[in-house]
């Protein structure tokens, strides 16, 4: 039976930079190819928000965008705080993960408060990273994306990393993203759900489970995979990692 | 090495690379190696001095336009070829330019030159004039993120010994300008009319930087882009108004040709003639890629870049008509082609081939778009004799959005092989 749900993507003008705000649509793409409507809503303040939502999305920015981010995210934190608690789930990429976790210590030097959300630690004073990378995701799937990070993120207690990257250039992370519960962070492009659909998958299946629903989802998705398949094997043929 | 025979010796490479089909880079590499001050020695010595024009997009075409308006002024005009912007690049157009002894017979150098080679190009010479088209966000896999390209356009900025020429309309020149201008540097800006700005869908699709607070720039605008519509934009100059035909539609050329009749201007001193400026912007060839339609046996095949975010959306707001076939070529050229989830496809309502080695990325964007896509060919080659099938049997001309990599691929594959370009 077709159900409605709801996937709030927070201030996607101001994070929203190469095509981070994707992630609402990818989701939304996937609940709808299992048979149910979905609405995505913008939030840029409490009173553009929903009481209730079935998944929260937040895209990446530039540095600049840190405090005037940090400063619009303020007023949202008791409602994001309501909204965790009511159940929803969270996809959070690159600055925006940054800004929804415990603190950012940025290049400067200064510490910037998160809302809290992802038990994660971000330290943007560790150089950049930028390439294409790919590895084994938390269930051990091959994964891939392009990664352009600025630092390192700490992950705390309660959650793990998203991926295991295979073959890393000298002084990269190992690893990447964060997978716990109810959460999901990654500083892949790619966008990162678009080019690993399984991702996506799992996240829509942990929604419609919560109603009691499971995933019917045919053809269309067939193509994702099959589209995203060959992406990610002409990434890992780049890399010279054979699958 | 001694001039003369460096130049003889890069002047046998360019002939031979030219005769295997095309120019490249590698004749200016050569000249470099033998005689590393030559940028400085060809160019530094130009009687109207040196014009850079950097930013993230136009730069090719803003170069082009400017430096057929001087000419058709009467001057003598030296500049590189489209995409030629790295110091290897420009020494190679000098390879072309000069004579044996390394002289340039030319009143002015108007050159583009890469955001990030600029100052390392403004070592060796040093700019007069420094034209800034625009900050956008462009190539994060290289620049990391566009506050890095402010830094390097404002350092590139305050090396300028005459004036900064910036567009206005981009909230992040405007910036930069003011912060610039409070150092004592001249700053002189052209404007874009509201009216211009609403003609493009997107209008100028500025790196998000400076939304709030840019500054102000003192003054008054040099020109004013005062209307923009398809192939034709309106601009005003001191007391004149010129109407100009632009080698493409969009707001982006028209913005370019303002910029370069506001550089004009003050090169020239106000002393702009229309009829002058109409023959140079009509008679200027499209740059690469910007506008041009190639012929292939038999099938004509337009080309759209898709450099960038902003470059991509800048030309399907132009597209005023739904495309009946198209192509989309994609390769390495553009390492994180992330940003096409942020397109808003317009008119383009479906694609007929996929080619390059991100063909398949762009086929995940358009399933997940819901935009209906035929096949993928990822060797360009096969292609290109796939849609020319295509092409013969619909009777439809191609629309190719392609980078700027396959771009070159393909017009050497459809027999086009001055690579190099000529301005």
């Amino acid at each position: 039976m077709t159900q409605w749900f709801t996937i709030a993507r927070i201030v996607p003008e101001r994070l929203g930079l190469n095509g981070t705000t994707a992630s609402a649509e990818i989701l939304a793409m996937t609940l709808r190819h299992s048979g149910h409507e979905v609405s995505i809503v913008d939030i840029h303040g409490p009173a553009d928000a929903p009481s209730t939502v079935d998944i929260v999305t937040i895209g990446s920015g530039s540095t600049s965008q840190i405090a005037p981010a940090a400063t619009e995210l303020i007023s949202l934190v008791r409602l994001f705080q309501a909204w965790k608690q009511s159940g929803s789930h969270w996809v959070a990429i690159g600055l925006g993960w940054d800004l929804l976790g415990e603190s950012l210590l940025t290049e400067q030097g200064d510490t910037v408060p998160g809302a809290g959300i992802f038990p994660s630690r971000a330290n943007h004073q560790r150089g950049r990273f930028s390439g294409e990378v790919q590895g084994l995701d938390y269930r051990g799937r091959h994964s891939a994306g392009y990664i352009n990070q600025l630092g390192s993120t700490e992950l705390l207690e309660g959650v793990e990393p998203l991926l295991s990257l295979e073959n890393p250039p000298e002084g990269w992370p190992t690893s990447e993203g964060l997978r716990g519960d109810r959460l999901f962070a990654t500083r892949l492009g790619g966008p990162a759900l678009a080019l690993n659909p399984h991702w996506a998958h799992d996240i829509v299946t942990e929604v419609l489970a919560s109603r009691g629903l499971s995933p019917d989802m045919g053809s269309p998705q067939d193509r994702i995979e099959l589209a995203a398949g060959h992406t990610r094997k002409l990434i890992a043929q780049r890399l010279g990692v054979r699958q | 090495m001694g001039k003369v025979p460096a130049f003889v010796i890069a002047k046998l490479m360019r002939f031979l690379t030219r005769l295997r089909g095309g120019g490249s880079a590698f004749p200016g590499l050569v000249l470099m190696r033998l005689r590393p001050q030559v940028l400085s020695e060809a160019l530094g010595s130009l009687p109207g001095g040196t014009v850079f024009v950097s930013g993230s997009n136009g730069k090719s075409t803003t170069t082009t336009m400017l430096a057929a308006v001087l000419r058709a002024h009467g001057r003598s005009v030296f500049s590189n070829p489209a995409g030629g912007n790295l110091p290897q690049g420009l020494a190679s157009a000098v390879v072309g330019a000069a004579g044996l002894g390394g002289r340039l017979s030319a009143d002015i150098a108007v050159v583009e030159v890469d955001e990030a080679y600029a100052g390392m190009i403004a070592d060796a010479v040093t700019p007069d004039w420094v034209v800034l088209t625009n900050l956008q966000v462009d190539q994060l896999n290289r620049f990391g993120e566009p506050e890095n390209v402010y830094r390097m356009l404002r350092d590139l900025a305050a090396r300028a010994t005459t004036g900064v020429l910036v567009n206005g309309a981009d909230p992040n020149l405007v910036a930069l300008g003011a912060e610039i201008a409070s150092g004592g540097q001249r700053v002189e800006w052209v404007a874009v009319s509201p009216e211009a700005l609403a003609s493009a869908r997107h209008g100028v699709v500025a790196a998000g930087l400076h939304s709030e607070g840019p500054g102000v720039l003192e003054g008054e605008p040099v020109v004013t882009l005062q209307a923009a519509s398809g192939a034709q934009a309106r601009i005003r100059v001191g007391e004149k108004v010129i109407a100009c035909d632009l080698p493409a539609p969009g707001l982006h050329y028209a913005v370019d040709a303002t910029l370069a009749l506001g550089c004009a201007s003050v090169i020239l001193g106000h002393a702009i003639d229309p009829d002058a400026v109409n023959r140079a912007l009509r008679e200027g060839a499209p740059v690469f890629g910007r506008g041009e339609t190639l012929s292939y046996r038999g099938i004509d095949i337009e080309l759209t870049m898709m450099k960038n975010l902003p470059s991509l959306q800048a030309n399907i707001d132009a597209m005023t008509e739904r495309p009946e076939l198209v192509w989309v070529a994609v390769d390495e050229g553009t390492p994180d082609p992330s940003w096409i989830y942020d397109v808003d496809l317009g008119v383009l309502d479906h694609v007929d081939v996929l080619t390059g080695s991100k063909a398949w990325q762009w086929a995940l964007f358009l399933e997940y778009r819901g935009i209906p896509w035929g096949q993928v060919v990822e060797d360009t080659a096969q292609a290109l004799e796939t849609v020319r099938k295509l092409a013969l049997e619909s009777g439809a001309p191609v629309s190719a959005v392609v980078n700027y990599e396959q771009m070159m691929l393909i017009r050497r594959l459809a027999g086009y092989k001055e690579l190099e370009g000529s301005r």
